[in-house]
């Protein structure tokens, strides 16, 4: 077995020949300039947006404390437990399965700080605004962010790469880590979340905001019989104007936010968050403070019965895989170069040969190129799932989503069928695969 | 003892059963029960699988309720631990191939002649259940799988207490059924019915918990086709029953999954009330591959609680499928019911037909 970190270095190198130059950019999320630590920057990613980043560009990312069936993981405020002792047992955070099980290639496998390094501080290091330093297990100064320890992951290789983590829900790994970015630039009232198009606008109570064809620049035309389904954001009686957002007068002392000169809606007929069903009626659009570039071909949009999903050429629902271990470290396990038999033991009842007929990768032919970097195109050895060598026999040309492999589903054979979404542990999301959703009409309608 | 049947089927499936059974004996008030156009429509409130259940369960469950769930399974196999890979992993792989397993942990069936359930085939047979109402050739062969189980017991198995209140809790799983050319509720000898999905919260009381008639329903129009669904009925001294019928069915659990449940032959039997209620039967032979697949949809945590062992139950699943053989002759389809409970709602079917994906 090949040290994993080892092949994540790799892999990173051979995505990069796939990209192409990036397309432009329409606009980017703007964020509240705050102080920062000497060597800190922040870096507007393609997916997270805003993110803060050490000197070399690396995103920065917390570990937050997690409850988990069997117990809790991750850094308190004000202290790490990711160290660089390498953890050899299982921890049982997960019933019914005990603690104490051996973990996978021991010889191989790195420790948490090997995995995600601490964002070091200076012995001198003084507190800036939200930033603190903290003193690690060995003594070394570390970063912190609101209290959470910082960390890099080896798995980010340029600047702008998020890898290691992702806010958005339907991808974030059960109790791991997540990248840590700047307060984005809206007024109050207003929270902006990370969606599969990009970072949604929605108001406080997370509930999608909208914006209109009929209107024109800074000015609403949406009255009367329109108002009783489209609700005004209404602006405070001091709230000022301020950069990309705009006070649209509707009446005397009835004032309406605007972003980017679009005024803007909540749609009375939503009845679950971050909800794109707004955006059905014809004219009306969700709003974003940055999206992401189109899909790449051949991937198309399929409607399905909780949404809409990505799917390959042949209308096939795409699927990513999930999987971070039962350490107390809980290490990813679902890049390429990572233990394989997590995935294996879904797929293919730890057979190989079931798991490549079961779950297919996405093979991309040999034009296949993404204009983002978000989407890829990498060469694996397709039976360990591992990053293929240059000019190894038998690699594959597969379509990655954040840098890892993607899978269609053979028992999906039906036009919208993604009989494959949540197979694997605790409904996928532990060590299992998950459908590319773009739009969940259901996941957020709990009552 | 009084109301000793009731307990051992539990009050609201001993509720259904008598109204069904007494059902001439109610009626609507006056003759004019034809609901307004012809049409009345109703939304899912409560669901769970017909398990017949007495006190102690020794009458059915002779053997005592299962004990080898996947953490009992667990420490009798792997009582010294070992490796992620050859233990928990293992067990993993076996939920998804089950076909794998070489175990052959008891797993009590359900026995006695009583079950919830409708006559399916319309055939007396030797392996018929009488309902606890008294009506012969009752077909609910996944009773003998589940009946015993802790799993899809009530009142407090997984899939009795979560399965049903997520019903309430989940928009995908707001199942209706609107009926349509009727021209009474209380003797119709045609109707139909269109099975659809709401995307709105049920209407409740005051206090949040107890759903009310009349709410209203917006029809999705866009993500719930495989779920739409027309059947021809009748109603016949209030009570509505319809042929049988084809049906994929929303029951999906936590985390947004996409589980669903096909029936073969599906047919409704269901009390309308005078209060706006319908309650009764959903029988039908559920598809055994969809079956294992959707109950495989609860993470082996929450099948620990109720003692159900994947591959164990896999087995018993195949071994008592009795309806719609394959060309080998294998059955594919066990036969079951549903206790389902609706309330009536209005519909409102909103913006017509979207056709193209619109997702940003």
């Amino acid at each position: 077995m090949r040290n994993y970190i080892y092949s994540a270095f790799l892999g990173v190198a051979a995505a990069g020949h796939a990209f192409a130059a990036s397309a432009p950019v329409a606009a980017k999320e703007e964020y509240v300039r705050a102080p920062m630590p000497a060597g800190i920057q922040v870096i507007v990613t393609e997916l997270e947006g805003p993110v803060f980043a050490d000197a070399n560009g690396k995103t920065l990312y917390k570990w937050p404390y997690q409850s988990l069936r069997g117990g809790y993981v991750g850094d308190e405020k004000g202290r790490s437990t990711c160290t660089s002792k390498v953890t050899t047992t299982s921890e049982g955070l997960f019933s019914p399965y005990p603690p104490g099980l051996v973990l996978p290639h021991l010889d191989t496998r790195p420790s948490c700080a090997a995995m995600w390094p601490p964002v070091t501080a200076p012995e001198d290091a003084k507190p800036v605004d939200r930033w603190t330093v903290i003193t690690r297990p060995d003594g070394s100064k570390q970063w912190a962010y609101d209290g959470q320890a910082l960390y890099t992951s080896v798995l980010d290789r340029q600047p702008g790469d998020v890898l290691g983590g992702t806010n958005r829900d339907q991808l974030r790994q059960m109790a791991g880590r997540y990248p840590v970015g700047p307060q984005p630039k809206i007024p109050p009232g207003f929270s902006v979340v990370t969606t599969f198009n990009g970072r949604l606008l929605v108001n406080a109570d997370g509930y999608s905001v909208y914006a209109s064809d009929q209107d024109g620049p800074n000015k609403s035309n949406c009255r009367a019989t329109c108002e009783e389904t489209w609700k005004p954001m209404l602006a405070p009686a001091l709230a000022k104007s301020d950069g990309e957002w705009t006070i649209v007068e509707r009446a005397p002392g009835v004032r309406q936010w605007a972003f980017r000169k679009q005024p803007l809606y909540t749609y009375n007929r939503d009845t679950s968050l971050y909800s794109q069903q707004g955006s059905d009626v014809p004219g009306w659009h969700n709003v974003y403070t940055q999206q992401v570039g189109p899909l790449p071909k051949p991937f198309q949009l399929i409607d399905t019965q909780k949404g809409v999903a990505v799917a390959d050429a042949n209308g096939k629902a795409v699927y990513a895989y999930l999987c971070s271990d039962d350490s107390l470290d809980q290490l990813s396990c679902d890049y390429p170069g990572s233990p394989p038999e997590y995935r294996i033991a879904i797929c293919g009842g730890g057979d190989v040969d079931r798991c490549l007929k079961k779950w297919p990768y996405v093979v991309a032919d040999a034009n296949a190129r993404s204009d983002n970097r978000l989407w890829s195109v990498i060469e694996i050895e397709p039976r360990s799932g591992r990053l293929a060598t240059p000019g190894e026999a038998g690699a594959l040309r597969v379509w990655a989503y954040r840098g890892n492999p993607l899978y269609t589903y053979a028992d999906d054979v039906e036009p919208g069928d993604v009989r494959g979404d949540q197979v694997g542990e605790m409904y996928g999301q532990r060590n299992g695969f998950t459908v590319l959703w773009v739009r969940d009409d259901f996941s957020h309608s709990e009552t | 003892m009084k109301h000793s049947f009731a307990k051992h089927v539990g009050w609201r499936a001993f509720t259904a059963a008598v109204t069904l059974a007494a059902a001439p004996a109610i009626s609507f008030a006056g003759d004019g029960t034809a609901p307004a156009d012809g049409r009345i429509a109703y939304v899912t409130t409560d669901m769970y699988w017909g398990v017949y259940q007495t006190a102690d369960g020794k009458a059915e469950c002779p053997d005592g309720l299962n004990k080898y769930g996947p953490r009992e399974v667990f420490a009798k196999l792997y009582p010294k631990g070992g490796t992620e890979i050859d233990t928990h992993l293992a067990r993993e792989a076996l939920k998804y191939y089950p076909e794998d397993s070489k175990d052959n942990f008891p797993m009590p069936e359900a026995r006695g002649p009583i079950a919830i359930g409708l006559n399916l085939d319309g055939k007396l047979g030797p392996n018929d259940f009488t309902s606890p109402t008294g009506e012969k050739g009752i077909d609910n062969a996944l009773y003998r799988v589940i009946g015993c189980s802790p799993q899809f017991r009530g009142p407090e198995g997984q899939f009795r207490l979560f399965g049903n209140r997520l019903v309430r809790q989940l928009t995908y799983n707001r199942s209706m059924i609107e009926l349509s050319g009727v021209d009474s509720l209380r003797n119709d000898d045609s109707v139909q019915v269109t099975i659809l999905r709401g995307l709105d919260p049920l209407l409740t009381d005051a206090g949040g918990d107890k759903i009310m008639p009349g709410g209203t329903q917006r029809v999705d129009n866009r993500f719930s086709k495989r779920f739409y669904k027309q059947l021809k009925g009748r109603i016949v001294n209030g009570v509505l029953e319809t042929e049988a019928s084809d049906v994929t069915w929303p029951w999906a659990v936590f985390f947004g999954n996409t589980n669903e449940y096909r029936f073969r032959g599906m047919q409704f039997r269901l009390q309308l009330t005078e209060d706006g209620r319908a309650e009764g039967l959903m029988a039908g032979y559920a598809d055994v591959d969809t079956f294992y697949r959707t109950v495989m949809g609860w993470s082996t945590h929450h099948l620990s609680y109720g003692q159900l062992d994947p591959s164990g139950f896999w087995r018993k699943l195949w071994q008592h499928a009795d309806g719609y053989p394959d060309e080998s002759g294998k059955m594919t389809a066990i036969s079951s019911a549903v206790n389902i409970y609706m309330v009536q709602v209005y519909l409102d079917r909103g913006e017509p037909n979207i056709a193209v994906s619109q997702s940003r």
